[in-house]
């Protein structure tokens, strides 16, 4: 068994392996990526995984979302086909005063260039059809969209392999020690050395921190997902609440909850999702669901993810984040350059986990 | 078994399909699930789950006994929309992504 490599990856969700991958295309060799368990297990899957631009702030993340959702038709055509999709974003408001809000959102966003439009009851209804009559309006950006997260992990590491990159499942790592100018990961199946340590275990990031004595701010919020039986295809927009998949099911749900690494679904937001449901699109109502789950997000105490160096401790990087499938071709690109040149295309200052101190 | 036998039946996945997950390194239904949407059709692995672990016994020598059985998601069967509302407007826990965006001196934070 080879023990020793230039870089180790600790978490194999969406942001490990797009790491994994975008390494791959420059180094082929000393890579490995650890999970605890198998891909997938974590946040990545279990996710609505829109590719989601409009309505995040301040704006200049919703600028770094937009050069991420950018990649994603070129990533489908360099890994495969991961269902991405940029149906245009949908975000319904009921209340007529909310429209106020949303003009000064689509102001906000028009100086940095990203265009959103504030559309009246008649258009919502227009561009989708089986949308409650009472909606007041909705605001409305073509850069949104979904893929489907189960093949984008899948994919990238598919890829990542293809290019040489090891991986190693079901082999928690519980310690890292850092002796001179080497890291030794200590882990379930065994001791590792490498140069460079990447933590990108998302929700369980603080834990990981912790063992390299590094603070990482991030707390763990449970959304809970109502998904339909498969239904012809009615809906036409990622929209913010649903989304239709390519195999006709819908996938239901926004919900924010504190409940730490607890996974279970709760009967009393799966009736308020229900609700929701119905609210937005009544005819929802005859649908039949097949189950509901629920996910744990890792946010970062600001809510802006946390990617780049650790300065205090020489050759240490983490990459977590809310909204990864959204950020993961961007995240993957970036730490791929800073890792092999040093420096980054776009600037990663503002997520900086100095900014914590 | 034969490579072509259908294993689940709802997404059509056939036991090769399924070895060939188990090849790459998963361990429990729920693996296969998540790379294959084995189980995740309306029938929710009442057929499929016994099969699956089967498999894993076989092919990787595990103790059949102990391969995590799926993790069973409400409601078990399917049910209505509307049966599972209770018809009230009012949002504590499901947001609108509007709600989140907040205004400070009039203008987007
Ligand atoms: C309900 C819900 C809806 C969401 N909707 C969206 C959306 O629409 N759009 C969007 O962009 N994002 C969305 N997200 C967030 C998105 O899914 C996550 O940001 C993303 O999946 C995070 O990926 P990750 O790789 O950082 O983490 P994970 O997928 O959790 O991966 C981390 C991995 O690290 C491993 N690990 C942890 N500790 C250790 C250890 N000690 N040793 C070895 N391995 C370890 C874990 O096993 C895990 O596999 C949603 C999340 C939820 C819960």
């Amino acid at each position: 068994m080879n023990t020793s490599y230039e870089t180790i990856i600790i978490g194999g969700g969406v942001i490990g392996n797009s790491i994994a991958y975008h390494l791959s295309e420059r180094y082929r060799e000393g890579v490995l990526v650890i999970d605890k368990k198998y891909p997938l297990s974590g946040t990545s899957g279990s996710t609505q995984a829109w590719v989601w631009v409009h309505n995040k702030t301040p704006s200049s993340y919703a600028e770094f979302s937009m050069y991420s959702a950018e990649l994603y038709p070129y990533l489908s055509r360099k890994i495969g086909d991961v269902e991405y999709k940029r149906t245009g974003g949908l975000s319904p408001f009921f209340n007529e005063k909310d429209r106020d809000k949303a003009k000064r959102l689509a102001e906000s966003y028009r100086e940095i260039g990203i265009k959103i439009k504030v559309l009246s009851r008649e258009e919502v209804i227009e561009k989708e059809p089986s949308i409650n009559p009472n909606v007041a309006g909705a605001t409305f950006s073509k850069i949104d969209g979904n893929v489907n997260p189960f093949r984008l992990a899948d994919m990238y590491m598919r890829a990542a392999k293809k290019n040489g990159i090891e991986y190693s499942y079901y082999n928690e790592v519980i310690d890292i020690q850092k002796k001179n100018d080497q890291f030794i990961v200590f882990s379930k199946n065994g001791e590792y050395t490498c140069k460079n340590v990447i933590l990108a275990g998302g929700t369980w990031s603080r834990e990981l921190g912790k063992m390299v004595g590094v603070h990482i701010p991030v707390n763990q919020v449970r959304g809970q997902i109502l998904v339909t039986e498969p239904l012809k295809p009615f809906i036409n927009y990622t929209i913010s609440g649903m989304r239709q998949a390519n195999n006709g099911e819908v996938l239901i749900g926004y919900s924010m909850e504190e409940a730490g690494f607890n996974r279970s679904t709760t009967l009393d937001v799966m009736q308020e999702t229900a609700n929701m449901a119905m609210y937005y699109i009544p005819d929802l109502g005859k649908a039949k669901v097949v189950r509901a789950f629920s996910g744990i997000r890792a946010v970062p105490e600001d809510g802006l993810p946390i990617i780049g160096k650790v300065p205090s401790v020489e050759n240490l990087y983490v990459a977590t984040m809310h909204s990864g499938i959204t950020l993961s071709p961007l995240v993957g690109t970036l730490m791929t350059e800073l890792l092999v040149d040093g420096d980054t295309s776009l600037s990663i200052a503002p997520y900086s986990i100095e900014r914590f101190k | 078994m034969d490579k072509d036998t259908i294993i689940c039946r709802c997404e059509e996945l056939s036991f090769e399909e399924i070895e060939e997950v188990i090849c790459l390194g998963a361990e429990s239904f729920d693996d296969i699930k998540r790379i294959t949407r084995c189980g995740m059709g309306p029938c929710q692995a009442k057929i499929c789950a016994d099969l699956v672990s089967k498999m894993i016994h076989e092919q990787t020598g595990k103790i059949y006994e102990e391969i995590p059985m799926p993790r069973m998601r409400m409601p078990v069967s399917p049910i209505s929309i509307e049966t599972l509302s209770t018809n009230s407007q009012h949002f504590s826990t499901v947001k609108s992504v509007l709600d989140e965006v907040e205004l400070e001196d009039g203008k987007v934070r």
